[in-house]
């Protein structure tokens, strides 16, 4: 019991959240399930660029792409194999998992910037990659999907709590939650043990981690694939819960759109992406239902910056985080919480796990 | 007032301190020797001068104070610093580097002028003038830095470790050059040397430092012939 | 043989289009050790500001170099505002923001002028010309004409001023540069500038091909970096040799390739790509660069 007691405020902060995303679905209507499925997909996604970006200081600007793969293995699968959808999930994740470790071997020989530089390609040339074999992919029309009807107990399990049965779209959310949970907790784990602390290691100086003993290409390569994975596994549950895949859903504004949500919540962080894939996915649609409501904007051009609005609210997001907070939302959380901390008890405060920018010049 | 005027410069890289209150002065058309073993804080002084690293206390040129400025606009005021490693771009040409020294000045006559002397002192330059400054040797380059900071025509040059990794002869050379220079055209010079008896010989006054401050100061022959002090001090 | 001798011609003046695009990123790494993700939509904005000169009236060759000069102190401007207050941020960062600047750019041409694609003006006739039997046309040779009237410009600019040599100064040699009085940190603005003009004769001569509409550069950028990468990302001779491989390489393998055909031309950069920093990063003119620690 006394453990209970001396557990750091962070984890009943944890248990509260996780609260809370169990029970949102029996208190907002249905449709908007499906809208928070959809950002939470976005957060695993987010989840592993972070562990990519934060942590072992590759920046990747093509997880669209694996998103894309692990997508399409699902709709596939599912499509033409007659394969139970939620089977294909961990399956997709896997594939895109190891395609992902394959892609980091020779990334293991581009710079920093090279690896962006190709990864930013991969992105663009993904949608016609796509469309080309297209008996398989369905081509420019895509793969549409059943959507899959909830199980016997979860219908009635739902009813029992609020009156009416599950429908698909809280079903969806059900299975991404569940899938974000232990994607999410599986990272955590990850970066407190080993693993995570050389994966840091490298992010702060490759060569002096090189000097300490950490096996350089191994974890470099392994991030990639974990990253891989964790995009694969969004991919596929953004597959269930919009019901239809198509190359036009995988431009590379979506590889822009995980940045965003990756720097503003924070690298190198674990409630970042959470609340990163939150921004991502609700700004533009805020921002779409927000624009016609300001008379100050004539009416025809309405639908034009309603478009180009997210657009330039990314743009100067990515442009204004990484000049003022560098760290994102969490940093600046943490930073504030611990300033805070330091002036009530006047001690220096544990280390949250949160790694300061490098300050290494150019 | 002199030239050049230091007055309690403290200086460092981050929290560790190299300069701990500097004083010295570089009256107009003087070689002032700036000596001390390494480590003593020569560099970081020149440094300052020049605002490649932060100082606090005053820094006076031609009674202008130097603080806050950059460095480029420092330079400007007729500052050339030879640094050590002595800055010689070597994805550019020796001709290119020579343009560099003299791209500031408006004199066009003077400056062709100026280019002829140039190739007198340091044949070398002219015909290697082509070639990236790259391919020079260490005495090579030694002489374009020497070159390029004439050619700017400044009032002060910064000479920092001249004689560093060369070998006798050229040492020679390069010092009967800036001798010259101190006679012919009045420039003052700063010249930071380990070694002291050649710095002795080409200065009129000498400090000595001594991590961070000024231990021993006056006149060159006096030091030169004062044998406690040299031993002390200079090694010699 | 007459085809495919029209193929090599359309390809150097596509070349010509991706040379003057990877010059601006060559420029820009050069001063900078970054690539600019920004510069396609920066030529993007170039090209508009163009066409709304030219709808208002404007001829044609007044508002070109007009439009370079905007787009010269546009660049001037970004690299004052946004750049220089991070310039001693991780190159990780800079990337970054650089993304957010073309995301930025994209959306406000949106914003600004729509997304409805429209036909840009080209002074260049599409008609062709009967050269030893082959057919070339008029706009191929015009574009291949100005590019390589701008390429040269740059070049003599770069080699044979003074500017362009405290340019190069500042850009391999920043803190060696100020001891000899150059204003550093104005040559990068200069660069940014430099690098803008380029990029947006890149977009003036590209938009009539492909229509004008805000996501009109984002395939151009990456034909563009294929080209830089190919010739070496230091190299701006490397940039033009790289651009003309890249123009001719995937024109003739859209035309000859049948499993290429017009829409994996794209992937063609992307293999480039990958190829040469795979097989050899420095590309065909570059130098093997120490890494700092």
């Amino acid at each position: 019991m006394r453990r209970l007691r001396t557990l750091p405020p962070r984890y009943w902060l944890v248990l509260v959240v996780v609260l809370f995303f169990i029970g949102l679905p029996t208190v907002i209507d249905s449709f908007l399930s499906g809208e928070w499925a959809q950002a939470l997909v976005l957060a695993i996604a987010i989840m592993g660029l972070n562990i990519l970006i934060g942590y072992s200081g590759q920046l990747s600007l093509g997880h669209g792409a694996f998103m894309a793969l692990g997508a399409y293995t699902s709709a596939i699968l599912a499509h033409r194999y007659k394969m139970d959808y939620l089977l294909t999930i961990p399956i997709a994740g896997l594939l895109t998992g190891v395609i992902g470790f394959l892609f980091g071997v020779p990334a293991l020989r581009l710079s920093a910037l090279y690896l962006a530089l190709a990864t930013f390609a991969l992105a663009v040339v993904t949608p016609s990659l796509i469309k080309r074999p297209a008996e398989l992919t369905g081509g420019v029309q895509g793969i549409v999907l059943l959507p899959p009807d909830p199980p016997q107990f979860a219908k009635d399990a739902f009813a029992a709590v609020t009156g009416t049965p599950m429908t698909t779209d809280q079903w969806t959310y059900y299975v991404t939650l569940a899938w974000a949970l232990v994607l999410f907790w599986l990272a955590w784990n990850l970066v407190r043990h080993r693993a995570g602390r050389a994966m840091r290691a490298l992010r702060d100086g490759e060569v002096a981690a090189s000097a300490s003993g950490v096996n350089i290409a191994g974890y470099k390569t392994l991030a990639f694939g974990i990253s891989a994975l964790y995009a694969g596994i969004a991919g596929s549950l953004f597959g269930l819960g919009s019901g239809f895949v198509s190359p036009d859903t995988f431009p590379v504004a979506l590889s822009i759109q995980l940045l965003v949500g990756t720097v503003v919540g924070g690298l190198a962080s674990i409630p970042g992406p959470l609340l990163g894939g939150i921004f991502a996915y609700f700004l533009p649609i805020e921002s779409n239902q927000w624009i016609p409501t300001q008379t100050w904007i004539p009416a025809q051009i309405v639908s034009t910056v309603g478009k180009a609005g997210p657009a330039v609210t990314y743009g100067a997001v990515l442009i204004l985080v990484m000049i003022f907070a560098p760290n994102g939302v969490v940093g600046l959380v943490t930073a504030g919480y611990t300033r805070l901390r330091r002036r009530l008890r006047g001690v220096p405060d544990r280390e949250t796990g949160q790694m300061p920018p490098d300050h290494q010049t150019a | 007032m002199a030239l050049l005027e230091l007055e309690e410069v403290r200086a460092g890289y981050g929290p560790t301190s190299v300069l701990h209150g500097v004083s010295l002065a570089v009256p107009e058309g003087q070689i002032v020797s700036l000596l001390g073993a390494n480590g003593a804080g020569k560099t970081t002084t020149l440094r300052s001068i020049t605002g490649g690293v932060r100082w606090t206390g005053d820094i006076r040129f031609d009674g202008r104070s130097l603080r806050r400025m950059h460095t480029e606009d420092v330079v400007r005021l007729g500052i050339a610093h030879v640094p050590e490693g002595r800055g010689i771009l070597t994805e550019l040409t020796v001709d290119e580097n020579l343009k560099l020294g003299s791209h500031l000045r408006r004199d066009g006559p003077a400056v062709r002028k100026d280019y002829d002397r140039v190739f007198e002192y340091f044949p070398v330059l002219r015909e290697r003038r082509r070639l990236s400054a790259s391919t020079l040797s260490g005495g090579e380059q030694q002489m374009l830095a020497l070159a390029r900071a004439f050619l700017m025509k400044p009032r002060l040059m910064l000479l920092d470790e001249p004689s560093l990794g060369l070998a006798p002869m050229i040492v020679r050379a390069i010092f009967e050059i800036i001798r010259t220079i101190n006679g012919a055209d009045r420039v003052a010079i700063l010249l930071v040397e380990q070694n002291a008896r050649l710095a002795l010989d080409v200065s009129s006054e000498a400090y000595v430092l001594e991590v961070g401050r000024v231990a021993v100061r006056g006149a060159s022959d006096e030091l030169q012939g004062n044998e406690s002090v040299r031993r002390s001090y200079l090694g010699y | 043989m007459q085809e495919f001798l029209q193929q090599v011609i359309s390809g150097v003046a596509s070349g010509g289009i991706f040379a003057s695009l990877a010059l601006a990123l060559v420029l820009i790494y050069n001063a900078m050790g970054l690539v600019n993700f920004a510069q396609g939509e920066m030529a993007m904005m170039a090209t508009f500001i163009a066409f709304t000169l030219i709808t208002r009236g404007v001829s044609y060759w007044i508002a070109f170099p007009v439009t370079l000069a905007i787009a010269f102190a546009g660049g001037i401007a970004i690299q004052r505002i946004v750049i220089r207050p991070v310039e001693r941020a991780p190159l990780l960062t800079l990337v970054i923001i650089t993304l957010g600047l073309a995301t930025l750019l994209n959306g406000l041409a949106g914003a600004i002028f729509g997304y409805v694609p429209r036909s840009f003006p080209s002074p260049f006739s599409v008609q062709t010309v009967d050269i030893l039997g082959a057919f070339f046309s008029f706009r191929d040779l015009g574009v291949i004409t100005v590019s390589a009237a701008v390429l040269l410009l740059i070049y003599l600019l770069l080699q044979r001023t003074t500017v362009g040599l405290t340019m190069r100064a500042a850009a391999h040699h920043a803190e060696a540069s100020r001891l000899l009085g150059v204003r550093v940190s104005w040559m990068l603005a200069l660069g940014w500038g430099l690098a803008s003009a380029v990029g947006a004769v890149s977009g003036i001569m590209v938009a009539p091909i492909i229509l004008l509409e805000p996501n009109m550069m984002q395939t151009i950028i990456i034909y563009a970096f294929a080209a830089a990468v190919l010739g070496g990302i230091e190299s701006p001779l490397g940039a033009v040799i790289g651009g003309l491989i890249v123009g001719v390489t995937v024109n003739l393998a859209g035309a000859y390739l049948p499993f290429v055909g017009g829409d994996l031309q794209l992937a063609v950069a992307l293999a480039i790509i990958i190829g040469v920093l795979v097989l050899k990063p420095n590309g065909l003119l570059g130098r093997p660069t120490v890494r700092r620690v």
